[in-house]
């Protein structure tokens, strides 16, 4: 079965290449423009991971982050929050937020890629260390 | 004067000296005369108390001894002789004439006695000499009185008397003039001191003796001495009190001078507490001079860092190079950034306590939060179409992507992206330039239409690669203007590609001009997607953007706005921005004509 991404970002360029590049990995991929649209999206299927971006228009990556976790406080799917800032300068917010990872911009979706590859990697070695 | 004083004292001693002498001399004579009657009377009882009372006293056809012994005598002094007893009754009596005899006192002992008698009416006093009758049963006591002596001042003593006075008052006129003889030179030196104590003290001179000669010789030197002494006093006090003076005039100045700078001051004692504060502190710190003074820090800082750093410096124990800056918000005045330096004061080897300069650093921070601000904002700015062209660059070599559409789509993209930057750097510059003072426009008369038109064509192709129609609207002949070509084409651009930027595909933007009597009004008319009042009212703030809503980006950076109204006021003129949400906005910019143009003036 195909892995679900959620993107959100207010900048339609960072989603459509996105996007483009996930579905060529084969992920299922549906976007938001920000944080409401995005918790819109998520009520209707939850997905398995969630990249959004932090300065957006409307409910911005900082309040989605705390809603998402707040709502859905039995399902930590990771999120990945691209940032102009370095990661070091975020770290105070998401303290106390489980399972917030950063990707600094300008961001490289081969890169993307390549995290969630080895996150679901770990996943499925965890729920069958046997396979 | 003191010469009468003298004598009148010399005749009053003299006086007095006679007056004791007799008195004395008087006194004696008494004294004498009270014992011979004294010795007489006692006698007298004595020899006639032994004999038998039958003797004494008369009996019948018989005169008793008593009257016969007493009856003749001559002493003018006798009072009266009387046997009584003790019931009072006088037995026998002689008295002398005139006398009457007293009654008798009951007599206690055994023994012979005398009392005083005082004086009845009209009599003397007496003095009584009694004892018990040897041969009566002792019932029977014989008294005899005597008057007791009067005054004795005796006729045939005065000559005697006088001769003492005229003796004593001989004496007091030789006394006069021997002490007057000695007292002159001593005059005469006091009169000269006299004139001691004015400032030009003279040398006493003198005729006298050699021992008074000794002494105004003394007197010189201590007068010399003493003069001199003045003298110098006198010009030290002269000195001391012109260096009081201009010690007072350099410590008023410095004082002023200190109150005029623009930093607080503090000086604090070595034990912490203020010896000294500017005025500059209240609005400073917050906190009055008067509640400083003399007031350890703990009374009146509230800030701890300043406290921490006062406390640091408290005592003796800091070298003249400790020095020590904090930056801090003082407590006392919301808002305000403080510097404080705290310097210790010493020299001689001596510590004088800590001078503490107070500077105001709140625009020095503003400035500094400012430039940080923007800092980050640029990098934001930046970083965006970065981000866009990396990923779309990455993408383009992603061999897996080979559809010719999205090749284009990710070329145009990146080329938008890229141009966005341009003009934002160029903005930045054009800013920094602004901001900085060196961007003077350089006015020269212009042909408005001609710049009108220039600025259309170059807009036209961005306006129809967005689908947008670009009208111009502008009369053939429109009055010159005097603006800085370069500068102002900026202006126009910028709000030629805010009303494209925030347009919709089919919509229009109108570039127009009219003439006024006074004035031409260049509009930028958009049928775009307009703003609300209170975005209009900022919209030409720096980094001010519209918050943006809907799928499309329009890419503003906040800077163009900025700009073109900062070069409308630089050339006088003025922006005026009508919107109405949903339905598109009009930029207006509104510049004073030019005078007719003098002859041989040169268009551009």
């Amino acid at each position: 079965m195909k892995k679900s991404i959620l993107l959100v970002d207010d900048e339609p360029h960072v989603i459509r290449v996105l996007r483009l590049m996930l579905e060529r990995e084969g992920y299922e991929v549906a976007s938001a423009n920000d944080g409401n649209e995005a918790l819109e999206k998520m009520a209707a299927r939850r997905p398995d991971v969630m990249v959004s971006d932090i300065q957006m228009a409307g409910m911005d990556g900082r309040e989605l982050c705390r809603t998402v976790r707040a709502r859905y406080p039995d399902d930590a799917f990771p999120i990945f929050v691209m940032t102009s800032m370095t990661a070091s300068e975020e770290r105070a917010w998401v303290r106390e937020l489980a399972q917030v990872e950063f990707l600094e911009k300008p961001l490289s979706p081969r890169q993307l890629i390549a995290r969630l590859t080895t996150y679901f990697a770990n996943a499925a070695t965890q729920e069958n260390p046997h396979a | 004067m003191k010469n009468n004083r003298i004598g009148l004292i010399l005749v009053v001693s003299s006086l007095a000296v006679i007056a004791l002498v007799v008195g004395l001399l008087l006194k004696r004579q008494q004294t004498d005369q009270a014992e011979q009657v004294r010795a007489q009377g006692l006698g007298l009882v004595r020899s006639l108390a032994a004999l038998p009372a039958s003797v004494l006293l008369a009996q019948p056809g018989q005169p008793g001894v008593l009257g016969s012994v007493l009856a003749q005598r001559e002493n003018p002094d006798f009072a009266y002789a009387a046997i009584s007893g003790d019931d009072g009754r006088n037995l026998a009596e002689v008295a002398s004439p005139g006398t009457v005899v007293p009654p008798a006192a009951p007599l206690a002992l055994a023994s012979f006695e005398e009392r005083a008698v005082a004086p009845g009416q009209n009599a003397r006093a007496v003095r009584e000499f009694r004892g018990p009758l040897a041969s009566a049963d002792a019932r029977l006591q014989l008294r005899i009185g005597y008057f007791e002596p009067r005054t004795p001042l005796d006729m045939k003593d005065l000559p005697f008397y006088a001769l003492i006075a005229l003796a004593v008052f001989l004496l007091v006129p030789l006394i006069y003039i021997v002490i007057k003889r000695e007292m002159a030179p001593l005059a005469a030196l006091a009169e000269q001191l006299k004139s001691a104590d004015t400032a030009q003290a003279q040398l006493v001179e003198l005729d006298a003796g050699q021992d008074v000669r000794d002494l105004a010789g003394k007197l010189n030197r201590y007068l010399d001495h003493t003069s001199a002494r003045i003298r110098e006093l006198e010009q030290d006090s002269v000195a001391s009190m012109a260096s009081g003076r201009l010690l007072e005039y350099g410590s008023n100045k410095m004082q002023a001078v200190l109150q005029c700078l623009p930093d607080g001051l503090l000086v604090l004692d070595p034990a912490g507490e203020v010896t000294f504060a500017t005025g500059k502190i209240e609005p400073l710190l917050g906190v009055p001079v008067a509640e400083v003074l003399s007031q350890p820090s703990e009374a009146w800082c509230r800030d701890p860092e300043l406290r921490a750093m006062l406390a640091r410096f408290r005592g003796a124990g800091q070298d003249a190079r400790s020095q020590m800056t904090i930056e801090f918000n003082p407590l006392g005045v919301p808002g305000k950034r403080l510097w404080a330096t705290a310097q210790a004061l010493t020299g001689h080897s001596m510590a004088y306590g800590t001078l503490v300069v107070l500077r105001d650093a709140t625009r020095e921070h503003l400035a500094r939060q400012a430039g940080n601000d923007f800092v980050a904002h640029v990098a934001h700015e930046l970083k965006s179409p970065l981000n866009v062209i990396g990923m779309y660059g990455e993408m383009l070599a992603d061999v897996g992507i080979d559809d010719p559409a999205v090749r284009v789509e990710a070329i145009n993209v990146i080329q938008d992206e890229v141009e966005r930057m341009v003009s934002l750097v160029n903005n930045l510059l054009n800013v920094s330039k602004l901001e900085m003072g060196s961007m003077r426009p350089e006015r020269h008369r212009v042909k408005l239409d001609d710049l009108l038109r220039d600025a259309w064509q170059q807009a036209r192709s961005r306006a129809e690669a967005k689908n947008i129609r670009l009208d111009l609207q502008v009369a053939r002949e429109l009055a010159a203007v005097s603006v800085d070509k370069d500068m102002f084409r900026i202006a126009l651009n910028n709000l030629l590609n805010n009303a494209i930027k925030y347009n919709s595909a089919g919509g229009t933007v109108t570039l127009s001009a009219e003439e006024g009597d006074s004035d031409v009004v260049i509009s930028v008319r958009d049928s775009g997607i307009g703003m609300t009042p209170e975005d209009r009212e900022r919209v030409t703030e720096k980094f001010f953007r519209v918050r943006e809503t809907g799928d499309e980006q329009r890419g503003g950076h906040g800077l163009g706005l900025y700009l073109s109204n900062q070069i409308v006021e630089l050339h006088h003129g003025r922006l005026t921005i009508e919107s109405e949400l949903g339905h598109g906005s009009v930029f207006s910019i509104h510049l004073k004509k030019m005078p007719a143009l003098a002859e041989g003036g040169q268009v551009l």
